[in-house]
């Protein structure tokens, strides 16, 4: 049965909401049900979010099962690992921005950022995979930094594990950025899709 | 094709992905609504959000309210002219309306009326987690509950129709999972209800609006009674409550709203399809009793499955007594499911298959592996945003009261984006404390800087009763914003005016009802829909209402904000404190900000840290080189570091 249990995570700000309602209306053109559970902090930024994104033929809940994403999509490597813990399937994957967004905890010194071994090795010690894109670069390269979660879901269709088509997401995205920025969204999304 | 345009599209059976308040805004439009007010609330403001950007083009009227209870009579006044209305509110929001709500259900209303209200099981975005179902059961009204985002679109289509048809109002119980959750949804076709508003004060009711006016209140409360048969004949053959039972079946499910959603994704986890038999509920109160007792008759246990307290439980409980005293009800009161928080595909799953006798298969070194690196995973405080005018606040206030405030001062707060002052540390310890005197801590960050916290609104009465108390210790303050000074706090100033309170009122305007997503409110000077209207100024205001002590300062401003602050804690007399500036996320949409970036110079900084407490999320700390920093993404330029660093290491950069 075709279908993908995903999980897209970030900070308040980043963009995973609208990536995540992206990845469903892609999903429902190509004629799959789709759900999307959105967990946003109290405050608009700067809090962790993460959007469950369930797609398949038959859907109901809009939350994962622990243990039950095939991606975790990270906008910020520490919310990737927040997410992969609990959520990540054996033999997932973690597909990350490497770009770090230091939580305030860290700045007032109350707690230390994991470093890059360490979530790589966190990933592997769950069977999982992780690859690492600086998508924070990529998206000012596309023109602005607003563009990661575009950048970020160029390299989730480049994955090749998405259940419906790179062209019908690419629709989507252009259908669903603002019009004046779909320009620098569409080469966002070529940046993200030559990325891996 | 943008949402807005899809959501008034008249194309029937076109399957779209909708969050769950559009859902909700969705099935009222295809309904015909002609009236929609009310007062942001997280998770439920995105419906009237919704409702406003269709309402000019579809030609029917939505506002933003001053609070939850001026919406819900908005809406009843336009029900009891005949036109379809509704309201929507988050759970907290329903208890403003309480008064009216347990009233005019004594006489009902002529044109369908909604009320929606979204529940936040968790805790996600609220002061408590209070099942709101509980009202529908006490006000006698029907409570619809979806399962998901086409349940919600279809129920809240459906509303107006029965509301008119009971001459009642109609409530639709969502939660953060239905209206923070998306689904495809199917459209139905938009009906237009042209009505012409009429009035009859003696609508088939003598006194029908006035539940003074005679016979009596009771016996109108005795009219209420008598529409309960009615309600509970209709709720048998809707759609939404649903008995799949086949012989052999000795275990039932019975799972109201999003719990059926959970329910149904559980038992094909567990590979139990046809295994249980399965009611779902689409109406927690009333029940369609009679679906429920043919379960109760045919198997031997039953779990219930709901989202808040157990409501569903209690009611099969009861019904069970007549029907079937032997058969095992469990659920929220017997252990098998939590009774705080909110539950899920795992928990369910986890109490079904115990009850089935097996157990959910563990690997406990996987869990082992979990434990570890989940000390790792520093816990991410939500904070301010960089450059937010009230980090300048709380920095003059948390100067001030060094200086001013006495030993041991109290900050009451309230609801709102400020609130996030009164959140503290995720990560850092906090301890229990046994003395029997005031005691005094220190704060690390403005996260630390509220003592008290309820309510909207709820700081300015509690200052008050401090005050009163006698308390000696130390200054008494409250803060508030913009939207909730015009929301809950107009009686409460009045009062301490009147009643000769003391105490230091801060009220933090910037402009905009920000922390639901920057609806406008009485100072904005525009409506729902965009259009121009008066803006109120919160000084003139509180000028009107007698406070003599009134101080306007910009928080970008620290040191003329610290000393308004310590002027009003030494105020002989009930003082205000209005900090202004527009929230930052606005003057960045409106170019207010030149995109320059503040810089730090390294060999400068001493590592002295008072930058870092100022709370802004854009200034990082190298634990390494004992230095802060400026993250270049997340700075706005505001400027305010720049008045805090003690040897001017931080410039405004290119």
């Amino acid at each position: 049965m075709k279908g993908l249990n995903l999980i897209i995570a970030g900070v308040g700000g980043q963009g995973s909401i609208l990536a995540s309602h992206m990845v469903a209306m892609a999903a429902i053109r190509d004629g799959l049900r789709a759900r999307v559970g959105e967990t946003f902090g109290a405050a608009m930024r700067g809090g962790a979010v993460a959007s469950h994104v369930r797609i398949g033929e038959d859907v109901n809940a809009p939350l994962v099962p622990r243990g039950g994403a095939e991606i975790v999509l990270a906008m910020e490597p520490l919310e990737g690992l927040r997410n992969v813990v609990d959520f990540m399937a054996k033999g997932g994957l973690l597909l990350t921005n490497t770009h770090e967004w230091l939580p305030v905890n860290v700045n007032i010194g109350r707690a230390k950022y994991p470093s890059r071994e360490q979530i790589r090795d966190a990933v592997a010690k769950l069977g999982g995979k992780i690859i690492e894109i600086d998508g924070t670069s990529l998206a000012q390269q596309a023109g602005n930094v607003r563009t990661l979660n575009v950048v970020m879901l160029g390299a989730l269709a480049a994955t090749g594990k998405l259940p419906f088509s790179t062209e019908t997401l690419r629709k989507v995205i252009m259908e669903n950025v603002p019009r004046k920025t779909v320009d620098m969204n569409l080469k966002a999304f070529e940046l993200g899709l030559k990325s891996i | 094709m943008g949402k807005s345009e899809m959501i008034i599209e008249d194309s029937p059976g076109k399957r779209v992905l909708l969050m769950g308040n559009e859902a909700i805004a969705r099935g009222a439009i295809e309904a015909g609504v002609r009236l929609a007010a009310a007062y942001p609330g997280t998770p439920s403001s995105e419906i009237v959000e919704t409702l406003a950007e269709a309402a000019p083009k579809l030609g029917f009227y939505v506002e933003w309210s001053t609070n939850e209870k001026v919406a819900f009579e908005v809406a009843a006044g336009a029900a009891i002219t005949g036109v379809r209305s509704m309201t929507s509110m988050k759970n907290a929001g329903l208890n403003w309306v309480m008064d009216m709500f347990m009233t005019l259900v004594y006489g009902g209303v002529r044109g369908g009326f909604l009320i929606v209200v979204a529940d936040d099981p968790d805790a996600h975005y609220s002061s408590n987690e209070q099942d709101t179902r509980f009202a529908a059961f006490y006000g006698e009204i029907p409570c619809l509950e979806p399962a998901d985002a086409q349940e919600a679109k279809d129920m809240a289509r459906y509303a107006f129709e029965l509301s008119e048809q009971l001459e009642l109002p109609v409530f639709l119980r969502s939660v953060t999972r239905i209206s923070h959750a998306s689904g495809d949804v199917e459209l139905g076709k938009i009906e237009r209800q042209d009505r012409k508003p009429v009035f009859d004060k003696h609508w088939k009711m003598p006194w029908r609006w006035n539940v003074y006016g005679p016979p009596s209140a009771v016996k109108k409360h005795e009219w209420l009674h008598s529409r309960m048969p009615k309600i509970k004949e209709i709720v048998e053959q809707l759609p939404w409550n649903r008995l799949e039972m086949k012989d052999g079946q000795t275990v039932g499910v019975i799972a109201s709203g999003i719990g059926a959603s959970y329910a149904i994704d559980a038992i094909k986890l567990l590979g139990l399809e046809g295994k249980v038999a399965f009611l779902k509920i689409g109406t927690p109160t009333p029940l369609p009793e009679k679906l429920v007792a043919r379960l109760l008759k045919s198997v031997e246990t039953v779990l219930v499955v709901e989202e808040g307290e157990p409501l569903v439980e209690l009611l099969v409980k009861a019904l069970a007594k007549d029907i079937n005293p032997k058969v095992k009800i469990l659920g929220k009161l017997t252990g098998e499911m939590p009774q705080v928080g909110e539950i899920n595909i795992d928990v369910v799953a986890n109490a079904l298959s115990k009850i089935m006798g097996g157990e959910i298969p563990v690997d406990p070194q996987i869990e082992k592996i979990r434990e570890e690196i989940k000390k790792l995973v520093v816990p991410r405080s939500s904070t301010l945003c960089a450059g937010c005018p009230h980090l300048g606040t709380y920095w003059a206030l948390k100067r001030a009261l060094a200086t001013t405030g006495g030993k041991v001062p109290i900050v009451n707060g309230d609801i709102g984006c400020y609130e996030q002052g009164g959140y503290g540390i995720a990560g850092k310890e906090y301890k229990p404390s046994f003395s029997t005197e005031s005691v005094r801590y220190k704060i690390d960050a403005p996260y630390e800087t509220l003592d008290t916290n309820y309510i909207m609104g709820g700081g300015i009465g509690l200052m008050q009763g401090e005050y009163h108390a006698g308390y000696q210790d130390g200054s008494v303050v409250a803060v508030t914003g913009d939207s909730t000074f015009f929301h809950a706090c107009l009686p409460a100033v009045v009062n301490a005016v009147y009643n000769k309170s003391k105490g230091l009122f801060i009220v933090m305007d910037n402009s905009w009802t920000a922390m639901t997503g920057h609806q406008p409110n009485p100072v904005t000077g525009i409506t729902a829909t965009g259009n121009e209207t008066k803006a109120l100024c919160i000084e003139d205001v509180a000028k009107a209402l007698g406070v003599e002590f009134i101080k306007v300062v910009d928080p970008f401003d620290l040191k003329a904000t610290q000393a308004a602050i310590e002027e009003g804690l030494k105020s002989e007399k009930f003082a205000i404190v209005i900090t202004r500036r527009v929230c930052t996320l606005q003057a960045i949409r409106l170019k207010q900000y030149s995109g320059k970036k503040m810089t730090l110079e390294k060999s400068t900084c001493t590592g002295c840290r008072l930058c870092v407490s100022l709370g802004c999320p854009a200034i990082t700390f190298n634990v390494d080189e004992n230095k802060a920093g400026i993250d270049p993404i997340i700075c706005v330029g505001c400027g305010i570091c720049a008045q805090v660093c003690p040897v001017n290491a931080i410039k405004v950069g290119e």
